[in-house]
């Protein structure tokens, strides 16, 4: 997953370092300015900003070199044109770039300490700040009123019934009752699939006839999971473009007669920054609490998966990664910035 | 009285059909993205092709194809400036070389995706395939269980 992109950052990782190293030799007195050289230490405790008798100082009498802007630039315009490469939206990519650029700019770092690990702190920090905190839905389930209506919306063809019946397997495995509302009533053989899919991992699921109101089908298993004591009720629907006003206004009226607590926006990662794009138009129309992205493991980039929380404002819930009902991971950010540039 | 093409589960046979339709429209969905996949290959092909072509040609002049077999001899005025959407919809100017080179990091990347597509679509053929024989079976029993069943006609044994 994402392996193109992790590339990029550990070669952006190392030319940091390698821009950030080289100044480490201390320059005699006599040199230009643009000459001296520095590093950091303890991010975020120093920040003036670095002028040449700061520099001359704090390397003879701290034994500790400074980082100026200058030093950087190259490292810094690499970084962001690796981030663009990967399809990381350009407001992100300059996010990330403004962090990590205050985050070393001025700082001191003893003679001597890791370069590498100061970097890769900083790259951490920077990619933390965009990619948000993540949404734990089973602790949201918990701590919810019951049942936990979630509402589904995105494009055709993203994989959005599958992850309707992964979600249902992940939350039945929390120990979660769940419903599954078959509101795709528009595509040809949707109800049997989400069917197919619901008999296979135990579910109840709530479904009328093709062609039938969507909210009507949804209304329903809202109905079923109140007089049943289901904790949660997850309802499917067709794909569509936000373009079709139609479409959106047929989503529009589900939300009103379900009065979801949560709306869902599915897209697939190897989209990009169309996935980034469409999430920012539904969220605009219909509204979106949380993103899902499927087919996480096909893409190299991970471009959409580091941009969506950041460019909408709504947190990352969940990664499709494969085709198997457990195949689906809750987004962490932690762990994803530990696996773009971990060391192993 | 009961029929014995009943002992063959009608209901076992109703869910692979929905199985195999199942995995049948996600082999669709893979198909489709592979298409494209490859379209966008075969697009940085033939770019990387032209590039190289406008950078071989001693006085800049090309053909520039118009459709309908219609084509041009044109100049290319700055055959060295490249300007490239390199992603996020950024537009970057690259030299002709460089953009060479990026083309084809692209086209490597594509191929990896490629290949993890195809693996998809060969595990959903492998478990249709899996899913038709059983169906096959199924249906045999129950061709079978019908004809038991079922009396000779008359003049059957003349």
């Amino acid at each position: 997953m994402f392996s193109g992109l992790r590339e990029r950052l550990q070669a952006a990782r190392a030319k940091l370092g390698i821009s950030i190293e080289a100044t480490m030799t201390p320059q005699p007195l006599q040199e230009t300015p643009s000459a001296v050289q520095s590093v950091v230490q303890n991010p975020g405790v120093f920040s003036e900003k670095p002028t040449f008798a700061n520099k001359i100082k704090t390397l003879i009498i701290d034994r500790e070199l400074i980082v100026s802007e200058k030093e950087l630039s190259d490292a810094l315009s690499e970084l962001e044109i690796t981030l663009l490469e990967s399809d990381v939206a350009l407001q992100v990519t300059d996010a990330i770039i403004a962090h990590v650029r205050t985050d070393l700019v001025g700082r001191h770092r003893k003679i001597g300490e890791s370069v590498d690990g100061l970097v890769v702190g900083t790259l951490k920090g920077a990619l933390l700040d965009v990619l948000g905190k993540g949404f734990d839905l089973t602790e949201y389930v918990r701590n919810h009123q019951r049942p936990v209506k979630i509402l589904f919306t995105g494009v055709n063809g993203t994989g959005k019934t599958t992850t309707v019946a992964k979600i249902g397997f992940f939350l039945k495995k929390q120990g979660f009752t769940v419903v599954i509302g078959a509101g795709d009533t528009y595509r040809a053989g949707a109800i049997e699939q989400i069917e197919v899919h619901a008999e296979r991992i135990g579910i109840k699921i709530i479904q009328h006839q093709q062609g039938a109101d969507p909210s009507a089908v949804l209304f329903d298993a809202v109905q079923y999971a109140s007089s049943h004591k289901i904790d949660v009720v997850l309802a499917d629907t067709a794909g569509r473009f936000h373009t079709k006003a139609n479409l959106m206004n047929q989503l529009e009226k589900i939300r009103r007669v379900m009065k979801p607590d949560l709306i869902v926006y599915v897209d697939e990662a190897v989209a990009g920054n169309d996935a980034v794009v469409r999430a920012a138009e539904f969220d605009k129309t219909v509204g979106a609490d949380a993103v899902i992205l499927t087919k996480a493991d096909m893409d190299s980039r991970g471009g959409a998966a580091i941009s969506i929380a950041h460019t909408i404002g709504k947190p990352l819930m969940f990664l499709g990664t494969g085709q198997a009902y457990d195949d689906i991971m809750p987004f962490s950010p932690n762990q994803m910035v530990e696996d773009l540039l971990g060391d192993t | 009285m009961v029929n014995n093409a009943e002992m063959v589960d009608q209901r076992e046979l109703l869910t692979l059909e929905h199985y195999l339709k199942q995995y049948g429209q996600q082999a669709e969905i893979f198909a489709g993205q592979l298409e494209l996949m490859e379209n966008g290959r075969m697009e940085a092909l033939a770019a990387i092709e032209s590039l190289q072509g406008i950078s071989d040609a001693d006085d800049g002049t090309v053909l520039l194809q118009i459709g309908g077999g219609a084509s041009l001899r044109v100049k290319v005025l700055e055959p060295d400036k490249v300007l490239l959407n390199i992603g996020a919809e950024v537009i970057v100017e690259r030299t002709n070389k460089d953009a060479v080179e990026f083309l084809k990091d692209r086209i490597t990347e594509m191929e990896a995706s490629e290949k993890k597509v195809v693996e998809t679509l060969d595990r959903l053929r492998n478990q249709m395939n899996e899913i038709t024989k059983r169906l096959e079976q199924g249906y045999q029993q129950a061709v079978q269980a019908e004809q038991q069943y079922s009396p000779p006609a008359h003049g059957e044994e003349d």
